[in-house]
């Protein structure tokens, strides 16, 4: 019941699409992870995270596609005792101590971890004769961690694991992460912290309104969407002709009164912009992740309503320019 | 033992002790009947202790505890809906099948130190002396009869908000137990009342009690009214785990 196939992948999205209603939560997602590999789900708060992992935890049915864990369906690797899961929005399960909870998810497993060690690799070994209700917020999470490992899962399914967590909440949160990653499980979390993906994944998958922007490792993203970021002061309040079609320029947009064109080669990119006119108050600077979300969120919704523009996509027409950067006002 | 009901099994250890936690099922659901039998039988004229009303009183309220402790069993599938535990239990190992086994033991099984503890009082205080088969059939009887109202409260559980839940639950236990006469007996109601208390599952499940203590075997009637308000009952309880249960 557990094997499907031998090398099937981890996990797979074939042309997913979930719809609540009129709204179209996941949008025709094709994913695959493989053994071993950390994953980072990324994505604003509605861009589809939780219904995606919703899907892959065979807590909600796809519309139409497929969604496989292990070679077969979700259900069955959930019930075969391959899957750990924290969910969102976690609160405590009432009148129970830390260690009788996870020792019980344990159990339901075919072969768990001793629940000293689970505790420990949580973080929460001194809490185990606790009753969850009456711990903080801290440290219920962690317990929610612990019972994602109680059952040695294959794969471990965090659904926003540091949201309402302050910073340092946060960072011993991926402390005890990283002591777990090193074991060789498959691990997928959802999040919204760009940076936490960033440190904390060797692959990132960014998504929203349901449909997939980009996949690879963080380096590879930066550089989808260029290195660096040429920004100057828009005198007018409009974008310049011609900076769009500037060498190296992937996107240009006016956002609080600054031109910013994100490029593939600051350095041909200013030379260019010089050449063209006289910059004010001229910034060249690297490009994060948040500069790649923004540029590949931008895109997405650019492409959903480029049907009317035909055009090179590396000179963004005006029009789309200036929608982007009411989306930035937005954000 | 297979290792599905090892794992209902171990559920249901969990939830009983959950439930043996909660200081307000202990003291309110296993408590006021205890307390209002011992209230209705050192109270008013002593004269009717001798025609039986000690032991009238101890089946009503024994009934009312049973119907109280089970309709409780489905405040809390509430709760464990609003805390996500259910849902965190959909994502273990555990099927759902398991899940609402084990959900309808844990009800089905907080029935009886509410049954026991009446029983025991009725005993200890007022010294009602019955045949041992007569004990054991009273505290069987209590026990499998309250299954309908266990469904009754797990159906509001799932269909309801945690504060409605409870607020049914406790409507739903108040009224069946009035209207079924587990607190004073149909004979002092009017009479057209009373006719319809004789058919409601309150009433039925108390005369499983009055029969056995009487001597004598239940009837047909209550036996197959009790059968009808299962089905009813059980009916209502898969409507609601099909309408919220499974996406919980």
């Amino acid at each position: 019941m557990t094997t499907k196939q031998a090398g099937a992948p981890v996990v797979a999205f074939r042309g997913a699409v979930k719809d609540y209603g009129a709204v179209r939560a996941v949008d025709a997602l094709d994913l695959e992870f493989t053994a071993g590999e950390r994953v980072a789900l990324l994505g604003r708060n509605g861009a589809g995270k939780s219904t995606s992992i919703a899907l892959m935890l065979g807590l909600d049915e796809p519309t139409a596609g497929t969604v496989e864990l292990f070679g077969g369906a979700p259900r069955d690797a959930v019930e075969g005792g391959r899957v750990g899961a924290m969910l969102q929005d976690f609160k405590p399960v009432s009148r129970i101590t830390v260690g009788e909870l996870v020792g019980f998810v344990g159990s339901a497993y075919p072969a768990p971890l001793p629940v000293a060690e689970v505790l420990e690799l949580a973080g929460i070994a001194h809490l185990a004769k606790r009753r969850v209700e009456k711990l903080s917020g801290g440290q219920i999470q962690r317990v929610c961690f612990a019972v994602a490992l109680a059952g040695d899962p294959d794969l471990l399914v965090l659904d926003e694991p540091t949201a309402a967590l302050d910073v340092q909440a946060r960072q011993e949160f991926w402390r005890s992460m990283r002591a777990l990653t090193d074991r060789g499980k498959t691990v997928l979390f959802s999040t919204h912290y760009l940076e936490e993906a960033d440190r904390n994944a060797d692959r990132i998958v960014m998504i929203d309104r349901g449909r997939l922007i980009a996949d690879g490792g963080s380096a590879e993203i930066k550089r989808t969407v260029g290195t660096g970021v040429v920004a100057f002061d828009a005198v007018d309040g409009t974008l310049p002709e011609g900076v769009a079609a500037l060498p190296g320029v992937r996107t240009a947009e006016v956002r609080d009164g600054r031109v910013r064109l994100r490029t593939t080669d600051p350095d041909a990119t200013t030379i260019g912009l010089v050449g063209l006119l006289t910059p004010r108050g001229l910034e060249v600077t690297q490009a994060g992740l948040e500069e790649a979300f923004l540029t590949l969120t931008s895109e997405a919704s650019e492409a959903s309503g480029a049907a009317r523009t035909s055009g090179n996509p590396a000179s963004v027409p005006a029009a789309s320019a200036s929608a982007s950067a009411e989306k930035g006002f937005t954000r | 033992m297979s290792a599905g009901t090892a794992v209902v099994s171990r559920y249901v250890g969990l939830e009983l002790r959950r439930t043996f936690r909660d200081l307000g099922f202990v003291i309110f659901g296993i408590g006021t009947p205890v307390l209002m039998y011992s209230i209705f039988t050192s109270v008013g004229d002593q004269d009717q202790a001798a025609g039986g009303w000690d032991v009238l009183a101890m089946v009503g309220m024994a009934s009312y505890g049973a119907l109280g402790a089970a309709l409780t069993a489905g405040s809390a599938v509430a709760e464990d809906k609003a805390n996500g535990w259910l849902r965190q239990l959909r994502v273990t190992p555990l099927t759902p099948a398991q899940v609402v086994a084990g959900r309808t033991l844990t009800g089905s099984l907080m029935v009886l130190p509410a049954v026991m503890a009446v029983l025991l009082t009725a005993r200890l205080l007022n010294g009602v002396d019955l045949a041992l088969w007569q004990w054991l059939a009273l505290t069987g009887l209590l026990w499998l009869g309250s299954l309908p109202f266990t469904m009754l409260g797990i159906a509001n559980g799932y269909l309801l908000s945690q504060q409605a839940a409870n607020v049914t639950n406790v409507t739903c236990n108040l009224a069946l137990a009035l209207i079924g006469g587990l607190w004073f007996p149909l004979t002092e109601f009017p009479s057209g009342l009373a006719a319809v208390g004789e058919w409601t599952p309150g009433y039925l499940f108390a005369r499983l009690g009055h029969d056995t203590v009487a001597g004598h075997a239940p009837g047909l009637v209550t036996v197959a009214g009790l059968a009808a308000w299962l089905l009813l009952f059980g009916a209502y309880a898969a409507h609601g785990y099909r309408r919220a249960g499974r996406r919980a």
